[in-house]
């Protein structure tokens, strides 16, 4: 009897704090990868860090939320956003027409760009001060370029005076840049710092182009996935991802992992 | 599933524009390649160990390992290497063009010189001793009755390889060359459409093995004159 009692009590507060809490805090799941260095994954001593993990943590400050990740596998992400397996993918997933039919999204936290990486001491000089291509002198130059990809579309309609070479995958673009035989390549500047700059083969290189995000080619970017009719939470997401833009937090998540900025 | 024909008929001039590629390379390295297995052929078959052996292991490893590795070993593999990059050979070897017609001609150049070979072991031993009962020295006999006999032997083996060379060159799309099939990958990328494109592609190369063996045909009724009235 007594037992009965102390459970009922246990449950009645366990209930009564429960409402409280929610009162005071909402909680937001939130689904991410958790292997997808360094947006999001988790570090030697099992803590998840990351881009994608700073922004999520950013936002949350602003809105008052306490944050639970859930980490699920990329084909799985929005199924289970759907499903109401968690509220938020904040997972660097691109802002598409495709998902869009199924999904909402916030404003961008992360861009969609191009960047063009060539030998430190070529010397070209490829863009005005503006940040616009000077198309003469790209003629002759060679660009190693993946096949079938936003760079490859950019380049035959802005710049067809450069020579393209298309290959088959993002490896073999530093191997032939390395060997000489392109001038130059475009590909994500992120991957290219990751797996090139910031390694021994990629010492005699460097970016040799600003920022390239022309939204017609490179689309819209990064963004917050949320589920369709909830527009109250979203419009708190932008305002959000505004503070983080004006006050310089994105830059200084980016700059903890690339020496540039990524928003 | 559909088939979109409007897509075919809008892929095939495309895919036509690498044929002139696709030509080359087989030309180019069907050409050279025959001059090395000549070269490897007599080194093979004169008797001596040291010009010998050297072919039996070159023959070995060209026809012992994938051509696709072998393109890859000279187009990514050589330029890891200083000395190759500092080299004269650099200018050649720094094209992609210049890679696939070496490791085509490296390759076909093995497959090529054991058929010749057969060729000349098919050539009947009586007529090489009636030769030599005539009096004509080994340089002579085999200038003039063997090398006639064993290139009608060879012939139908040859056509083989050619035809086998031609289907080979696709690879040279694996190092940014756009020949014909380098053409089709880059349409499908950008279509998803590989079953239509890739089967137009399929009929283009049927197309050309047709006239490959009907060149062949003809040459081998020309130089069969001589055993046709048997027959």
């Amino acid at each position: 009897m007594m037992k009965k009692i102390c459970t009922i009590l246990a449950a009645l507060a366990v209930l009564a704090f429960g409402v409280v809490n929610t009162a005071t805090a909402e909680t937001l799941r939130v689904g991410m990868e958790c292997t997808y260095a360094p947006f999001n994954f988790k570090s030697a001593d099992g803590e998840l860090m990351g881009y994608d993990v700073d922004v999520a943590n950013g936002v949350a400050g602003i809105i008052g939320a306490d944050l639970e990740f859930v980490c699920q596998q990329w084909d799985g992400m929005i199924p289970a956003l759907l499903a109401n397996k968690f509220d938020l993918i904040i997972a660097s997933m691109s802002i598409t027409e495709k998902r869009l039919e199924k999904m909402d999204f916030s404003d961008t936290y992360r861009i969609s760009v191009g960047r063009l990486v060539g030998r430190k001491d070529a010397g070209w000089e490829l863009f005005d001060d503006a940040g616009n291509p000077i198309p003469e002198n790209f003629a002759g130059l060679k660009v190693g370029l993946e096949r079938a990809t936003t760079y490859a579309d950019w380049f035959e309609n802005e710049l067809p005076e450069a020579e393209v070479v298309l290959y088959d995958s993002n490896e073999a673009l530093y191997l032939d840049l390395v060997n000489g035989r392109t001038d130059m390549i475009m590909t994500n500047p992120m991957k290219a710092y990751l797996r090139f700059l910031s390694k021994e083969d990629g010492g005699g290189f460097e970016f040799v182009s600003p920022q390239i995000d022309e939204k017609k080619y490179f689309g819209i970017g990064v963004g917050i996935g949320l589920r369709k009719g909830n527009d109250e939470l979203k419009a708190r997401l932008n305002a959000a991802i505004k503070t983080l833009t004006e006050d310089g937090s994105l830059e200084r998540y980016a700059l903890q992992y690339f020496p540039f900025a990524i928003h | 599933m559909s088939f979109d024909i409007a897509l075919i008929l809008d892929s095939i001039p495309k895919m036509l524009m690498g044929i002139g590629l696709t030509l080359q390379l087989l030309f180019l390295s069907a050409a050279l390649g025959l001059t090395l297995a000549i070269i490897l052929l007599l080194m093979r078959i004169s008797g001596r160990w040291y010009l010998a052996a050297p072919t039996m292991a070159y023959i070995y490893i060209f026809r012992g390992t994938p051509i696709l590795v072998q393109i890859f070993i000279i187009y990514y593999g050589l330029p890891q290497l200083d000395f190759v990059r500092d080299s004269i050979f650099w200018p050649i070897l720094r094209e992609p063009f210049g890679c696939a017609i070496l490791a085509l001609t490296l390759n076909t150049g093995a497959y090529v010189s054991e058929i010749l070979r057969g060729g000349v072991l098919g050539v009947d031993r009586g007529l090489k001793e009636a030769g030599a009962a005539l009096g004509l020295s080994t340089t002579h006999r085999f200038i003039y009755i063997t090398t006639p006999i064993a290139i009608r032997l060879a012939l139908p083996a040859y056509s083989n390889d050619v035809i086998s060379l031609m289907k080979s060159t696709a690879l040279a799309s694996t190092i940014t060359l756009l020949d014909m099939t380098g053409i089709a990958r880059t349409i499908v990328a950008e279509t998803y459409a590989p079953y239509e494109i890739f089967m137009s592609l399929m009929v283009i190369y049927l197309i050309l093995t047709w006239m490959i063996q009907r060149s062949f045909g003809w040459v081998e009724r020309c130089m069969s004159r001589y055993v046709r009235e048997e027959v």
